[in-house]
């Protein structure tokens, strides 16, 4: 199963990835958590800690360096590149822009060629994407199980989320909408109001503990496990892979 | 003076760049906007009518070649001429292209045209006098392909937060190797106690040049995607806003 997780900047994609692929692996399910962003931060709400995920290395700079030999399979470049976080969770790492002029980008390893190889038996892979709507607009139509689109209670993001709940739609089996951060009924009618009415819905209230686990940089699963904005992630957990989930 | 906004996605980059734009613009000064982000964001935090389509679709074509070229008559200084459009205070706005609906591919004309229009800013005497403010796209990938070539001066957006103390890092390296000497400018953003500036600045090894606290006024101008300063102008992030306007314009004197 694939599972992507998309939005604008800043409203939460990667808590809410970091937690579903503690919550699933904690379930007993074997998971790769892709990070699709070139600012990889993922390992953060993962629960790698910060300046460890700084120094992960990224499949596409791991291969272009050379200290590698060439892995031309997916599988090879997971076990390369691939890292070890909590609950057993495996942390890939697509791509990392530190560099000024890091040159083209039209060959080589990919979030998107990652995303599009990746697909194992058993293995649920679950992707933090770039902020924006890029990586959607490129993906192939049937190349995701799942699109957690996250939102926030703010126009901005809003927006980016309907324009992505329709590309998801495109492109996905399943198209659910994270409502993050909201603090009341009337933020929460904000964003069903401007997203329009999505398929599934799942809201994480705004959440003293999550704020907490970004500023010390631990995960939030591990900052208070039964914080209710957790516990709204870990059912959504629980769901992806209940009744009517693809296997 | 010419500034571009920098820093992890929701640190607040358009909030700063659209506040400072427009305070500066009431200072007297000619600004020129620069929204470089493919999905909406300046615009509503200058509060300003967004074209649907970015009119500077209609200033390049695309040869047998495959090349963006400005059409006839078009450079950078006339496409900011007419294609910018007009925002409160006097501000103008130039946007690059923005993702269509429905999975329609960004314009890539727009993109393409706001790009040559930046890189050929810099040499434009008919724009000497203006401020440009830019507000780039969350995270390091624009700062590292060089989207903000006119910027004399980038102001880092952080908050404190790991993830967001990490990217402005990670951004204030890139922009400082790949152009030393240009200015680097701390704000920090959502600021909760005393202690919380001074740390964002040691990790960053910056001095704070604005901290920007928690601003109930900033949540309502977010919900309702409109500028701060029509929201809550007497509020303490304006009033923030309002001294980094000063420093920075001191700073350019120098």
């Amino acid at each position: 199963m694939k599972i992507l997780v998309a939005g604008k900047g800043g409203v939460g994609k990667t808590l809410v990835c970091g937690t579903v692929a503690r919550a699933l692996a904690r379930a007993g399910h074997r998971v790769l958590a892709l990070d699709a962003d070139t600012n990889p931060m993922l390992g953060v709400s993962l629960g790698v800690g910060p300046e460890e995920t700084e120094r992960l290395v990224a499949a596409r700079e791991g291969l272009a360096t050379g200290e590698t030999a060439h892995e031309r399979s997916t599988a090879g470049v997971v076990e390369r590149f691939g890292h070890d976080a909590p609950d057993g969770v495996r942390l890939l790492l697509a791509s990392r822009i530190d560099t000024a002029n890091p040159g083209c980008r039209c060959c080589g390893v990919s979030a998107e060629s990652l995303l599009g190889e990746l697909e194992q038996p058993e293995l649920i892979v679950i992707g933090d994407l770039e902020a924006g709507l890029s990586t959607l607009m490129r993906l192939a139509p049937g190349q995701a199980d799942v699109v957690l689109v996250v939102a926030q209670p703010t126009a901005k993001s809003i927006e980016v989320a309907r324009q992505a709940t329709e590309l998801a739609g495109d492109r996905a089996i399943r198209v659910i909408v994270v409502a993050n951060r909201v603090r009341d009924d009337d933020e929460l009618a904000a964003i069903l109001a401007g997203v329009g009415d999505p398929p599934e819905l799942v809201v994480v209230p705004d959440e003293p503990a999550i704020a907490e686990a970004d500023r010390v940089g631990r995960a939030a699963i591990d900052v208070d496990a039964d914080a209710p904005g957790v516990l709204a992630l870990v059912a959504l957990a629980e769901r992806l892979t209940g009744i009517g989930a693809a296997a | 003076m010419r500034l571009a906004v920098v820093g992890k996605g929701g640190a607040g980059k358009s909030l700063v760049a659209g506040t400072l734009a427009r305070l500066l613009a009431r200072r007297g000064r000619r600004v020129l906007a620069l929204d470089s982000d493919p999905v909406p964001g300046l615009a509503f935090s200058l509060g300003a009518e967004a074209p649907a389509a970015p009119p500077l679709e209609a200033a390049v074509r695309r040869g047998a070649d495959m090349r963006w070229r400005f059409v006839d008559g078009v450079g950078p200084v006339r496409a900011v001429q007419r294609y910018s459009t007009p925002a409160p205070d006097g501000v103008r706005l130039l946007q690059a292209g923005k993702s269509g609906p429905r999975g329609r591919p960004p314009l890539m004309g727009a993109i393409n045209a706001f790009w040559m229009t930046v890189h050929g800013l810099g040499s434009a005497p008919a724009l000497r006098d203006w401020v440009l403010v830019g507000d780039l796209p969350a995270g390091s990938y624009q700062a590292a392909y060089d989207w903000a070539p006119y910027a004399e001066r980038f102001v880092l957006v952080a908050e404190p937060t790991w993830q967001s103390l990490l990217t402005a890092r990670r951004i204030a390296r890139i922009v400082t190797s790949a152009r030393p000497g240009v200015g680097v400018s701390l704000v920090v953003n959502k600021v909760s106690g005393p202690d919380d500036a001074p740390r964002v600045g040691a990790f960053l090894g910056l001095p704070v040049l604005a901290a920007l606290p928690f601003d109930e006024g900033v949540r309502t101008a977010e919900l309702q995607g409109v500028a701060l300063l029509d929201v809550a102008p007497d509020g303490p992030v304006v009033r923030a806003i309002e001294q980094l306007t000063e420093r920075l314009a001191a700073r350019s004197l120098v």
